[in-house]
């Protein structure tokens, strides 16, 4: 199979007019034997030649509010008459109406059986999740080398220049207990060295793994720092006990590189990956180094983490619900207690009030390894 | 003069490209007539500044189609599709259009209705637009950003990755392509409605 599955990739190379005589054949055939592709894909042309056509106008009348301040100013009895044919001009006339020629081509509408889904793939944001399930046998014997490894391993200030996985966190109590995705600190190639937070002010503190459950994909820190707090109050928002309903908005919170990003969606199906029940599906743009950003639904409850992002085929992303961690959180050995709020603070705040109350409890997760 | 008509036709190709020195030219022609025929028409010099950048926004939306070729001159066009907007425009303040003398064309040889029905699909393809950004506004960020980035900022991958924070351009593109798929589900569910 030739051309590709992915119906953007396809409608651009389309449009571009880019496709081999081969190519365009087989999508002729594909769009006369499916009529779901072909409404997929007509819809798809469209909405690109839509966007297209709307940025070049927005650009062309962006243009003439310029071009009207220079002319509006000279004076018309010496404004020329007769306008002479730049070369250039020819090289655009014949770029315009070659775009022309290949953009009114397009109407078909039809497919083909032969379509073949590509196998979903499961994109964990900062790696694969097959390596944790291999990880997943050595689990207690790991853990507690790791964990040791942590704490041989205390480095003064962080060597930026090592970071090797970089993640999102968010506060389980104000005194430093946090959570993240366990695919930050582990890419399954062997043991980090050290685990720093950077907060919104950017001040680096060093953190050690307390649990983690490579399973479900989260992991447990705590700031090593004495007398350490997040923010001034308990943390803010409380953490969901059962299950959020389809088609719950959702919202997070992020870092991508070092800035805090907000996106919003909603839970797209209920379950996960595979129909994991632990995880739910989310209809969410996100991006690198926001795995371990909560899931907060309108109201400042913590759905779940941010785990994965389908291939690309698939437009999912997909979290761990706030029950497995507080499954997690309970049944953690006798010498850690965590207390998690049982107040929300942000359920009568505005969304820009949410986040900015949020911003202080979560951090970028930065993985040293050399 | 047949040599005047390729150079319209090509000027008009360097317009629908959006090309500056093209857009310039025609600018600079007509608008000072167009100006001075509203401003007997009852109209200000803002009027006439909007006016002639939408006639030429009708124009531009002309231009991108292949098969069209002007019968008549671009100022021609230009000056009718003011003229035919402008009358809308009176018409819908509840003001009767006053019909002066123009000094450049008369309009009595029926191809006022061409530009009736021109008028017509830009006002359609403008509605389609408003549509559109409407969708887009309600896709949510970072989506918004990055489909204005890709569309209305002519940003290319690289640079999107760059100031999305993404690791590559091609992260970013999937991105897009994600950020398409809601725009296309939000967008045909509006207009089903």
């Amino acid at each position: 199979m030739a051309i590709n599955n992915n119906v953007w990739e396809l409608a651009e190379t389309y449009l571009a007019g880019t496709l081999s005589e081969t190519d365009l054949i087989e999508l002729k055939g594909r769009l006369a034997a499916d009529t779901g592709f072909a409404s997929e894909f007509n819809e798809s042309v469209n909405l690109i030649r839509s966007m297209e056509g709307n940025g070049k106008q927005k650009k062309f009348r962006g243009m003439l509010r310029e071009i009207h301040e220079t002319v509006a100013e000279t004076n018309p009895k010496k404004a020329s008459r007769r306008i002479p044919l730049p070369a250039h001009f020819w090289r655009t006339a014949t770029v315009a109406a070659g775009v022309a020629l290949l953009t009114s081509t397009i109407t078909y509408s039809i497919l083909n059986p032969s379509i073949k889904k590509s196998d979903s793939q499961y994109n964990a944001m900062s790696r694969e999740v097959e390596h944790l399930k291999k990880v997943q046998a050595q689990q207690q014997a790991q853990q507690n080398q790791l964990i040791q490894n942590i704490n041989k391993n205390a480095k003064p200030a962080p060597p930026p220049s090592d970071v090797k996985y970089q993640g999102t966190g968010f506060a389980l109590t104000n005194d430093g207990y946090f959570v993240t995705a366990y695919h930050v600190l582990n890419d399954g190639k062997g043991d980090f060295d050290s685990v720093y937070i950077q907060n919104h002010e950017g001040q680096y503190f060093k953190a050690s793994l307390v649990n983690f459950n490579s399973e479900a994909d989260l992991a447990i820190l705590k700031v090593e720092k004495k007398n350490f707090h997040f923010s001034k109050g308990e943390v803010p928002f409380t953490f969901q006990a059962n299950k959020a309903d389809l088609g719950t908005r959702i919202f997070t919170l992020g870092y991508r590189k070092d800035d805090i990003q907000y996106s919003e969606g909603y839970i797209s199906a209920k379950n996960g990956y595979e129909g994991d029940a632990q995880q739910y599906t989310l209809e969410l743009p996100i991006g690198a180094g926001q795995s371990g950003s909560p899931v907060v639904d309108e109201k400042g409850n913590i759905l779940g983490v941010l785990t994965a992002m389908g291939s690309q085929a698939e437009a999912n992303t997909y979290a761990v619900s706030s029950k497995s961690l507080t499954d997690m959180i309970h049944n953690l050995t006798d010498n850690t207690v965590i207390h998690l709020s049982k107040k929300n603070k942000l359920g009568s705040m505005t969304r820009a009030q949410q986040i900015d109350k949020m911003e202080a409890y979560t951090v970028s997760v930065k993985v040293y390894k050399k | 003069m047949l040599s005047q008509t390729n150079t319209e036709q090509q000027l008009l190709a360097a317009l629908g490209a959006g090309d500056r020195s093209a857009t310039h030219n025609i600018y600079q022609q007509y608008y000072h007539i167009i100006n001075g025929w509203l401003i007997k028409n009852g109209g200000s010099s803002a009027d006439a500044a909007d006016l002639f950048q939408e006639a030429m926004v009708v124009l531009f939306g002309k231009a991108q189609d292949e098969d069209f070729r002007l019968t008549c001159s671009i100022g021609t066009y230009l000056f009718a599709v003011s003229k035919n907007l402008w009358y809308k425009k009176l018409q819908k303040q509840g003001r009767e259009p006053v019909f002066l003398n123009d000094n450049i064309e008369n309009e009595e040889d029926g191809s006022g209705i061409v530009y009736e029905d021109d008028i017509n699909v830009h006002h359609e393809r403008e509605a389609h637009y408003e549509q559109l950004n409407s969708a887009l506004d309600q896709i949510g960020e970072p989506c918004r950003s990055l489909l204005m980035a890709f569309y209305h900022q002519d940003k290319n991958m690289q640079e999107i990755a760059a100031d999305f924070g993404y690791t590559n351009p091609d992260n970013a593109k999937n991105q897009k392509y994600k950020c398409l798929a809601r725009l296309r589900k939000l967008f045909y569910t509006m207009q089903a409605k």
